[in-house]
């Protein structure tokens, strides 16, 4: 269906022998999924109907109803294993999730980006947690989180894999001591910023990042000054990742962080608390900041675009925009509208506004 | 009926300007004749994804009436399940994603009356279904009864639902607080709230919002700005920052803009130059990028984007709603 990627080849004739293997692969594909729905079909729970899903899921992953059916199957199998086990014999229980979780793996590796894979196994560890005693359940968790980070060092942008290791963490946290808790926020603060340094552009990691500052203070009930620390913190090192100033992902993160500043979403950053004249000193700063990296990069839009949008915001605190800023900004947007033709017509319209 | 499967190449040169419609309508068509290849059934799954894909861009192509009606009825109606929802293709599973093609397949064909007529239950058993997937403590929506969370089916939902005359099955409210749970900092959405913003979330976020009538919770400059950054110098949007071009965030990167009234805050003209550029100009469809293979998803997403743009000799899309705006506006009488 959906290519992506996929350089294209002309089309070869096949041969009649080609033809006739593509007919038996399509004959030997569908009499195997006719099997399957006619063994579910007739409630056929079995061991042997959980191979042959194996077995097609394995040919074609992207088939929905077939991880469907393996999730009745395997409740089947949970229940039976529930009935023989008591308290201290969980393991029928623990080794069937185990297994499951191991027949993911080399599919989760061929097919990193299919929503259906992962689906189930986020599926199949809820019920890890909802059938286990804490300590097992805590543990299979546990050795999720190694997956998580392997997955994302083979694909270091991978929507899922973001989105996967965020439930790993607040599961695990949910699962933990309220100690532990903080102590996996501070772990997956340092997570995140190993990722930005193995590769600035990463996107992912610098919005990761955003989120973790925010909780990891909430956590700590960070007081205001401690708040000011880490904005202090995160300003200098976004100056120094802003060393390469065409990297649009440095620029996001910047602008983020500017947030702090912005009254009408302050509330929702890292320091809500700021006074007006904190605001403006910092402000000033930053516009001091950023024209210093113009020195070389003068062709560089986004250094023109994070300094107007520090001077908007300085008028957003004030109130008002003095003529002075104003014909900063004018000069600014003049140098953008030559160099982001791209965008010309957005900055016409903010043009308008001023 | 599947219009799925089947290979094919984006020729391209990068002086390619030319809408191939006639050979995009022939190649459209002749994805249903493509039994004899394995990729036919390996993509079972999407059949009725692949209906509404191709269709949508043969009405676009000013096309209507190139598949068979009936037929087209007929498998859309052998795809619906006990629940009311509908499965990919017939025996199935129902989900969320494929109910909402089926709705949508129905009301540009103009036979939503037929549920009615041969369906399980009507519209409203169609409805129901939908609505039960709706989580009620915080609003959001569910792809099936296994609990997938994720914006793409609180969209889907509203559109299914709006289009059949049925929102009062659903906690609007509920579901438009928890579409403002996600949006970032950046002025844009993700897939759940905390998630990194994606430009596929914002259509689906900003249609759910411009479907309820709350578009004036967008900041709209703010998310205007992030959706026009996506442009690169070829001309190409790409998803995420930093990211590669790809012809299928035409349609969800100008679909959002369009919504919000910017649209031209971007290149329109060098955005169309690329999405020609993946054309194949002999065997038709497009493809992701210039000279990939083609699929029916990208030759929809890509034309569907292109009648965005106001691309000479198609038929305009309705940004909301990813149809024909004849067919909105036969449905809700817009």
């Amino acid at each position: 269906m959906a290519s992506h990627g996929v350089r294209r080849f002309k089309p070869v004739e096949k041969t009649p022998e080609e033809r006739q293997q593509e007919l038996q692969k399509i004959e030997d594909y569908r009499s195997l999924e006719h099997l399957v729905s006619d063994k579910v079909a007739e409630h056929d729970y079995s061991s042997d109907t959980l191979t042959k899903i194996s077995e097609l899921l394995n040919r074609n992953p992207e088939y929905y109803t077939i991880w469907n059916y393996r999730r009745q199957v395997m409740r089947h199998h949970f229940s039976e294993a529930a009935d023989t086990a008591n308290e201290d014999t969980i393991q029928p229980i623990l080794s069937l999730i185990k297994n499951d979780l191991m027949f993911l793996i080399p599919l989760l590796r061929s097919f990193p980006k299919c929503y259906w894979i992962w689906n189930y196994r986020m599926w199949l560890l809820d019920e890890a947690r909802r059938m286990l005693p804490l300590p097992e359940a805590h543990q299979i968790w546990q050795e999720e989180f190694a997956l998580v980070g392997k997955m994302l060092t083979l694909d270091s942008r991978n929507f899922h894999g973001w989105g996967y290791r965020r439930v790993v963490v607040e599961t695990l946290k949910q699962l933990g001591s309220l100690d532990e808790a903080t102590g996996i926020t501070q772990k997956e603060f340092e997570y995140a910023k190993k990722m930005i340094g193995a590769n600035l552009s990463n996107f992912s990691a610098w919005h990761y990042r955003t989120k973790l500052i925010q909780r990891l203070l909430d956590e700590q009930s960070a007081t205001d000054n401690e708040r000011r620390k880490m904005l202090d913190d995160e300003l200098s090192l976004i100056h120094q990742a802003l060393i390469d100033p065409y990297d649009q992902s440095v620029w996001f993160y910047h602008q983020n962080l500017l947030c702090v500043f912005d009254p009408t979403v302050a509330d929702r950053t890292m320091a809500p608390n700021l006074s007006t004249s904190e605001r403006l000193q910092y402000l000033r700063q930053e516009i001091d900041n950023v024209q210093e990296i113009l020195d070389g990069a003068e062709d560089c839009k986004y250094i023109y675009q994070a300094l107007i949008e520090c001077t908007v915001l300085v008028s957003k605190v004030t109130g008002h925009l003095s003529p002075e800023d104003r014909d900063q900004i004018l000069s600014w947007l003049s140098e953008l509208k030559q160099l982001d033709s791209l965008r010309e017509q957005r900055w016409l319209d903010f043009e308008r506004t001023l | 009926m599947a219009l799925v499967s089947g290979p094919g190449r984006a020729g391209g040169s990068s002086l390619e300007q030319e809408l191939h419609t006639s050979k995009h309508v022939a190649y459209i068509k002749n994805l249903n004749t493509r039994k004899e290849e394995l990729e036919y059934w390996l993509t079972e799954h999407l059949r009725l994804n692949g209906v509404y894909w191709g269709l949508t861009a043969l009405h676009l192509l000013g096309s209507p009436d190139a598949l068979p009606r009936d037929e087209t009825i007929d498998f859309v109606l052998s795809c619906q399940k006990e629940n009311g929802g509908f499965g990919a293709a017939p025996g199935h599973d129902a989900h969320m994603l494929y109910t909402v093609s089926a709705v949508q397949i129905l009301v540009m064909i103009d036979a939503v009356d037929e549920l009615d007529k041969r369906g399980l239950g009507g519209k409203q058993k169609v409805g129901s279904f939908i609505a039960s997937l709706q989580n009620r403590e915080d609003g959001s929506f569910m792809g099936d009864e296994w609990g997938e969370t994720d914006t793409r089916f609180l969209y889907g939902a509203f559109n299914a639902l709006s289009l059949l005359g049925l929102m009062d099955l659903v906690d609007v409210p509920k579901a438009v607080a928890y579409v403002q749970s996600c949006e970032n900092l950046d002025g844009a959405y993700g897939l759940f709230p905390g998630a990194e913003s994606h430009s596929g979330q914002v259509f689906t976020c900003i249609g759910a919002l411009s479907i309820a009538g709350r578009l004036d919770l967008v900041n709209k400059d703010r998310l205007g700005a992030w959706l026009s950054e996506r442009q690169i110098d070829k001309g190409g949007f790409n998803g995420r920052p930093e990211k590669l071009p790809d012809s299928c965030y035409t349609w969800w990167v100008g679909s959002s803009l369009a919504m919000i009234d910017r649209l031209h805050w971007i290149d329109g003209k060098k955005l169309a130059g690329f999405v020609l550029q993946c054309q194949d100009p002999e065997g038709g469809g497009l493809a992701d990028r210039p000279g990939n293979m083609v699929d029916v998803y990208h030759t929809h997403f890509g034309i569907a984007g292109l009648s965005l743009l106001g691309v000479d000799g198609l038929q305009e899309i309705d940004p909301v709603y990813c149809l024909p705006k004849s067919v909105i506006a036969r449905a809700l009488g817009k």
